[in-house]
């Protein structure tokens, strides 16, 4: 760093300085691997000349001929018999024999629900829609670990009438430089609630912002996806993924369903997303995104749509306190949606911001505000919007829950809501009552 | 100019920040702080450990905080308490960790319960009616200093296998703790001779190892069943049952509220014993002082004395 010249440019100075982090921790990784203090790891200790470790790469090498030559000529053969297991072995909670190879689970989401208006605005694929009993989703997740370079992640959604792949997609687990790759269909890493399911939210059905912007299902795509965690001495994890513009469910701000064939990178969806987490204390906790992802949409000829958004999560729960059950979250985000249509832009902006109380281990409350600015164009005043010709005045909704679980894994929900559409004459209002039981393997949290 | 002065500074703190955990030989991470304890014990000055969860909280329910996996991504060695104890919030840590030697199977992952003698295996098929039940068997060992021993030695043995040129140190630790540990258990175990046989209520399914070491016999527990808290019919039924059995103490670990237990104890009327759920590690604290609390906690109640 001493070396920047005297007048230096703020920016370049930080830049420089991030770039000498960069590679000074690299540096350092190789070194690490150079000492004799890495032991066991794969890396060559440092007694090794440079002659034998080319002679082990020289008896790798025609190993690995040799073995090519072994092999038998269709790919298609490959592994014959699984390595420990004899036969077909189904797996789940009780094996403890250690064969475990694949983690299994069904999560039933079922509500009773009531609506007072004859047309409910319930965008999410996964909210109750109609007066008395809905299913919500029968989810099955499968999760597995591959080998020692990926893992092995699928949520397949069963409705009354179909089934879906909402999610399947590999994780890598051993690229270097703290990077991590996925790939396959994946909900996309945009805010916090749209990466997640059914189970983890703190309401019977989801913000309308995710159903208006990105579609029922939320935002989510056949693609690949990078991450990267920094060397920041905080928790800073930077992500970029690509994945297709099309699904009238999942990507409606875009291609939605028009189903425009792709025929450059500029017709798919990029994304790109900072994390950072702050632990303020022990029991006080900050997650922080930004998130930014533009694709093309059907309007016209190269014309594309923005999203960017912020979400904040704030997390209170005393360990330090043992004994003490209190969980207090807080949640808001927002979204402001530029697209361009034929000779105007539009914008507008939807946000949604909640609060939960754990007030017992088996109690909690949580109380959510939403709200949905209609399109503006260019010149600020409010215009009629392609996807939603309804939506010429702000909507508003307020929703309540009580919620008991009678262990982790089932779960009732008590839930009131009222919704001003600001295009209808009168406020709708809308109850339910939600149950979702979880069975086989225990799933792991995510923060 | 003042910009570039912040940020000048900014960048120094990165730098220091960064570069100043690298001292130690050897980077380790524990689940539980009991077992950041036992190897901060027989590692000493090579190793620098950390535990994920407080000892003040609920090794069941830990947040997957991000800044944990943050610790991972750095960690050379993973020690976890094993027997789906952590299953709940530990593989989402080591996925986002993007550290290939602390995953499973890997060189810097130890699964501690492979030491321990373990007790309480369901025999037959579980499921969750039986409430939060642990396939593998009861994972609270380190209550029992005979089972913390063996796995103090597990953790040397591989301390030895990550970072040869230690070796030495990390044995002549580990024969030092083991001396120490094994006089003070001498102690413990004539302190607490008169719990043979003992009738002993507790909170929740935790007591197994202490009950094989110390001799007592465990007649119920508040909790009806594992995890599910407790309910009146049952709380009655364990009182009724305290008293017939004239129980001699009742447990509860300091992560569980203790209201309940605290009107059970004074009907019975029994001594109520807070129990530390693990070592103060962050505050110093060892293993072995963490112990001797605790049997100076039941010593207490033993003469009637509630703490």
């Amino acid at each position: 760093m001493s070396t920047v010249s005297r007048r230096p440019h703020g920016a370049l100075i930080f830049v420089t300085s991030i770039v000498t982090l960069l590679s000074s921790s690299a540096l350092a990784q190789e070194a690490d691997a150079g000492t004799p203090d890495a032991g066991a790891a794969p890396e060559a200790p440092a007694e090794l000349s440079p002659e034998e470790l080319e002679e082990i790469q020289k008896a790798l090498g025609s190993d690995a001929q040799e073995a090519q030559q072994n092999a038998p000529a269709g790919t298609a053969s490959a592994p014959q018999s699984s390595p420990g297991g004899s036969g077909l072995s189904l797996p789940g909670i009780g094996n403890t024999s250690g064969t475990n190879f694949l983690d299994l689970s069904f999560i039933l989401d079922v509500a009773a629900a009531g609506f007072s208006s004859k047309e409910p605005l319930q965008g999410g694929a996964h909210d109750p829609t109609r007066n008395g009993f809905n299913l919500q989703q029968l989810e099955l997740s499968i999760g597995s670990v591959v080998d020692p370079y990926f893992r092995f992640d699928s949520n397949i959604v069963f409705s009354q009438f179909g089934v879906e792949i909402e999610e399947a997609y590999g994780t890598t687990l051993a690229l270097p430089y703290n990077l991590q790759v996925r790939a396959g269909q994946f909900l996309t890493r945009f805010g916090r609630i749209n990466p997640t399911h059914p189970h983890a939210w703190d309401f019977v059905d989801q913000p309308f912002a995710a159903s208006r912007i990105f579609g029922g299902e939320g935002n989510r795509g056949l693609g690949t996806e990078l991450s990267w965690l920094t060397p920041l001495p905080w928790y800073v994890e930077l992500i970029g993924s690509l994945t297709d513009a099309s699904g009238e469910a999942t990507a409606r701000s875009f291609l939605g369903s028009s189903g425009d064939r792709v025929l450059s990178p500029l017709d798919l969806q990029a994304l790109g997303a900072v994390k950072q987490f702050f632990p303020l204390t022990d029991d006080l906790s900050l997650m922080w995104g930004l998130s930014a992802a533009t694709g093309p949409n059907p309007t016209g000829y190269r014309n594309r749509t923005d999203i960017f958004g912020t979400d904040i999560y704030l997390r209170y729960r005393p360990i330090t306190d043992g004994g003490n059950p209190t969980l207090i979250t807080f949640t808001a985000e927002g979204y402001y949606r530029r697209r361009q249509v034929p000779d105007d832009v539009l914008t507008d902006f939807n946000t949604y911001a909640q609060a939960a109380w754990r007030f017992d281990q088996r109690w909690a409350t949580a109380l959510r505000y939403e709200l949905g600015t209609p399109a503006r164009g260019e010149n600020g005043a409010e215009v009629t919007d392609p996807l939603d010709p309804d939506w010429t005045e702000d909507r508003q909704r307020i929703s309540a829950n009580v919620t008991f679980w009678p262990t982790e894994f089932s779960r009732l929900r008590l839930q009131g809501a009222t919704d001003r559409v600001g295009w209808r004459e009168s406020p709708d209002y809308s109850v339910f009552l939600a149950l979702e039981l979880v069975t086989g393997a225990h799933g792991a949290h995510a923060f | 100019m003042r910009h570039f002065r912040l940020l000048a500074a900014l960048c120094a703190a990165i730098t220091v920040f960064t570069a100043a955990p690298a001292r130690a030989a050897l980077n380790v991470v524990t689940t539980v702080p009991d077992l950041a304890a036992l190897t901060k014990a027989v590692g000493g000055e090579h190793v620098q450990v950390q535990a994920l969860a407080l000892s003040s909280q609920d090794p069941h329910f830990v947040d997957a905080k991000p800044n944990l996996a943050l610790a991972l991504n750095r960690a050379d060695l993973l020690i976890s308490i094993g027997l789906d104890l952590e299953i709940g919030w530990l593989p989402t840590l080591q996925v986002g960790a993007r550290n290939p030697k602390i995953q499973v199977g890997g060189t810097g992952f130890l699964n501690a319960s492979q030491f321990p003698r373990i007790l309480e295996i369901p025999p037959g098929k579980v499921d969750r009616s039986q409430g939060d039940v642990h396939p593998g068997g009861n994972p609270h060992y380190l209550y029992d200093p005979r089972q913390a021993l063996a796995v103090a030695k597990g953790i040397t043995d591989r301390l030895v296998q990550l970072d040869a040129k230690n070796a030495d140190a990390y044995r002549a630790n580990l024969a030092k703790f083991t001396t120490e540990l094994e006089q003070a258990r001498a102690g413990w175990e004539k302190r607490l001779a008169g719990l043979k046989g003992a009738p002993v209520i507790a909170y929740h399914r935790t007591t197994a190892y202490l009950a094989d070491w110390l001799g007592f016999e465990t007649i119920a527990f508040l909790e009806p069943k594992p995890g599910i808290p407790p309910n009146p019919a049952h709380v009655a039924g364990v009182l009724a049952q305290g008293r017939q059995r004239k129980a001699r103490m009742l447990l509860v670990e300091s992560y569980y509220p203790d209201t309940t237990a605290k009107l059970v104890a004074s009907k019975i009327p029994a001594p109520l014993v807070t129990i530390h759920g693990g070592t103060d590690f962050r505050a110093g604290e060892t293993y072995i002082q963490h112990i001797n609390e605790m049997v100076e906690r039941m010593e207490k109640a033993l003469a009637g004395q509630g703490s």
